[in-house]
């Protein structure tokens, strides 16, 4: 029997199959990158791969398009930018939903349970949907019956309006996740520190915080990939028209489009390297990832 | 006595909605209003550094404030105040920035471009019978399609495969996991360099056309503009192929095989009017998620019990027999978890479209027309709607969503 299902497993269908989707995966990012290591002038002059042929791709690298990217480009600027936005867009809801989580999991109150399915079923209202009322919100604040119960702020163009949007549209699933977590932690212990006349502050900070870090460490991983990545937030509430409030996202779009014409030697680098940050990140927390995606499979 | 329980009761209620209440919206509008002074005073690298702090420590200070407030109040409430303390926060912000926006969303889906009057279901009708808006519906139902169905195929593939692999198992899935981290927009970038074309006399660069135009045929140099041997080939000559701009193909009718199709048949039309941007447009798409369907599916395919498999393995079944009969029914409900997320992650696909093609030649999707409504057109009232027409596609979602937790937290 063993040697039956080894016979299955050494098919080299399966061998020829893998390989050819991984080299289907891998060869639209080689030429781009070897591209970005080729002169401008070069890039258009002769294809990549001719240039492989010919021999003459050895003699023409260089570094000089990432240099001409990074620093007469301000991308280095368009960099500050974005972990301006990524990392208080991770922190403020990581924190506010670990507190709603250990309420959610070890606390009782009126309406516990329906007020979990509502974050549950807020999960998966889209982003669309928020958009427009949003910009109006932190622009000119909110009445209800003539009454302003938030005056104008005019937020829209600082970082702090994409604060408030991404904690909001990532509030659901942290809550979510980072409850799910804490109920799978020992019930007991939770309990026997209340019983010792632990206050609740102790309990979450002591206690269940310290307990809960590959949960936070999961979902962290995922908002700050998503932050990072995401384009439509930072389009809409910084705007891609002012250079000074271009994060990475926008700026490579910017040069996707816009007015650079055939400037493929700064799109591949400049592509390449806003990269690099989430790579870093997907590599070395891969399984951290890989769980927040799973628990966040239906994120609005 | 009965007195100051009456007090202590107003006092109680006093804490809670300075508490709860005022003091997190003094602590949001502090924040904010603090911060776009200071956007407008100091310069631009030391708004960085102050974005840092302020962002990562205010949060802290929100709870801190409550909780001082709170412990103010008599013992006997505090436990239900704290609850309400640690609890609130999250709800006011799902209730601000998702729930009150969506309601206020649908409702002005009913007024015209300036949210001034009110115009029944005009916003509607215009989403139906405007012709780019059936265009971008047709293209948001193809995307639906396609991209789902590649994303679970491929996936349900790799996933399958890889787990059979004895070593290299994790490689393998690294590769087609990578593109996951990176943005679309970045992602977008990458396949526009392979769609490239340049007009005739230049050198093609992007490797479809490139290809393509190097094509021999009846025995013609066609060469991509090389220097061989100091003797120049282009490939103007008239008997090589040209090269095609792919992303501004709205049909088949410019590819040689397509030419010679008759339109009126009922599949060739089909063929004919393939519009073969949006699918290589959707293309983008599949390279991005398939590696996250792969190995979810690959982390359900390892949990199927051992004995199992072993069971349909003695029994003879082929490997094919065995993936349809014992794998697809015991991962069905990853298989449903995964479509959804697709579902829901097409249905809002907008950095794709925006970067490649800005929505022009007719590849446009719900998405992206709905900011191109809101900050291109300034008309609020149809952008809402078409933001409306997102969300009732992903309603049956959210209903499925909520039953299917119900089910977990009562079983």
């Amino acid at each position: 029997m063993n040697r039956n299902t080894q016979k299955w497993y050494d098919k080299p269908v399966t061998k020829i199959i893998l390989i050819t989707i991984a080299f289907t995966w891998i060869f639209p990012v080689f030429g781009f990158v070897l591209s970005s290591f080729r002169p401008g002038e070069a890039i258009k002059r002769e294809s990549w791969w001719d240039a492989i042929y010919t021999g003459k791709l050895w003699t023409e690298l260089t570094l000089a398009n990432y240099s001409e990217i990074f620093f007469a480009d301000n991308l280095d600027r368009s960099f500050y930018n974005s972990f301006a936005v990524t990392i208080p867009s991770t922190i403020i809801p990581i924190t506010i939903a670990a507190f709603a989580a250990y309420a959610f999991a070890f606390m009782e109150f009126r309406g516990k349970e329906p007020l979990f399915l509502l974050v549950v079923a807020s999960m998966i209202i889209p982003l669309q949907m928020s958009l427009i009322p949003l910009v109006q919100l932190f622009k000119s604040g909110v009445e209800v019956f003539g009454l302003p119960i938030i005056p104008a702020l005019d937020i829209n163009g600082t970082f702090v309006a994409t604060w408030f949007a991404h904690s909001g549209f990532g509030l659901p699933l942290a809550t979510f996740l980072l409850r799910d977590f804490m109920m799978s932690l020992p019930r007991s212990v939770i309990e026997s520190a209340k019983i010792d006349g632990a206050s609740n502050m102790t309990t979450f900070f002591k206690l269940v915080l310290p307990l809960s870090v590959a949960g936070i460490a999961a979902f962290a991983t995922f908002q700050f990939l998503w932050v990072y990545n995401d384009f439509l937030v930072a389009n809409v509430f910084l705007g891609v028209y002012k250079p000074e409030n271009l994060v990475v996202t926008s700026h490579v779009s910017q040069l996707a489009v816009g007015a650079y014409g055939e400037a493929w030697h700064l799109r591949t680098s400049g592509a390449i390297i806003s990269m690099i940050v989430p790579l870093t990140v997907f590599f070395s927390l891969q399984r951290f990832f890989i769980r927040g995606l799973i628990g966040g499979a239906v994120k609005g | 006595m009965k007195q100051q329980t009456q007090q202590e009761k107003l006092k109680s209620i006093g804490i809670s909605m300075l508490a709860l209440g005022f003091f997190p919206l003094i602590w949001f509008l502090f924040q904010a209003i603090l911060f776009r002074e200071l956007t407008e005073i100091i310069s631009r690298n030391l708004l960085v550094v102050f974005a840092l702090i302020i962002g990562s420590t205010f949060v802290f200070l929100l709870f801190l404030g409550m909780d001082k407030i709170i412990k103010l109040s008599p013992k006997e409430n505090r436990e239900s105040l704290e609850a309400r303390m640690f609890a609130g926060p999250s709800l006011f912000m799902i209730a601000l920035f998702l729930f009150y926006p969506a309601i206020r969303t649908f409702y002005i889906s009913f007024k015209d471009r300036y949210s001034n009057d009110f115009v029944g279901f005009e916003n509607y009708r215009w989403a139906f019978s405007d012709p780019e808006m059936l265009v971008t519906i047709r293209n948001q139902i193809i995307w639906l399609i396609f991209v789902v169905f590649f994303v679970l195929l491929i996936g349900l593939v790799v996933g399958w495969l890889s787990d059979r692999l004895n070593k290299g198992e994790a490689f393998f899935k690294s590769i087609v996991f990578m593109p996951m981290a990176i943005s679309a927009v970045g992602a977008s970038a990458i396949f526009k360099f392979i769609y490239e074309y340049r007009p005739p006399p230049l050198t093609q660069i992007g490797i479809i056309n490139g290809i393509r135009v190097s094509v021999d045929r009846l025995g013609t140099q066609c060469m991509n503009n090389r220097i061989i041997d100091g003797v120049f080939n282009g490939f103007d000559n008239p008997n090589c192929l040209k090269p095609i701009g792919w992303l501004q193909q709205r049909d088949m009718t410019n590819l040689p095989f397509a030419q010679n199709l008759n339109p009126d048949g009922f599949i060739s039309s089909i063929l004919v009017n393939l519009p073969i941007n949006t699918m290589l447009l959707m293309v983008i798409m599949i390279w991005m998620f398939t590696g996250f369907a792969a190995v979810v599916f690959s982390a359900g395919i390892k949990a199927i019990p051992a004995e199992i498999m072993e069971a349909g393995q003695i029994d003879g079944a082929s490997e094919l027999r065995v993936f349809r009969s014992i794998v697809i029914p015991y991962i069905k409900s990853t298989i449903i978890v995964v479509g959804t997320y697709m579902v829901v992650t097409v249905l809002k696909a907008f950095d794709i479209i925006y970067v490649s093609t800005r929505g022009d030649l007719e590849t446009n999707l719900l998405a992206v027309k709905m900011l191109d409504e809101f900050s291109k057109y300034r008309n609020f009232g149809r952008s809402a709607t078409v933001a409306v027409l997102i969300f009732v596609c992903v309603l049956p979602i959210i209903v499925g969503t909520a039953i299917r937790e119900r089910e977990n937290t009562q079983s």
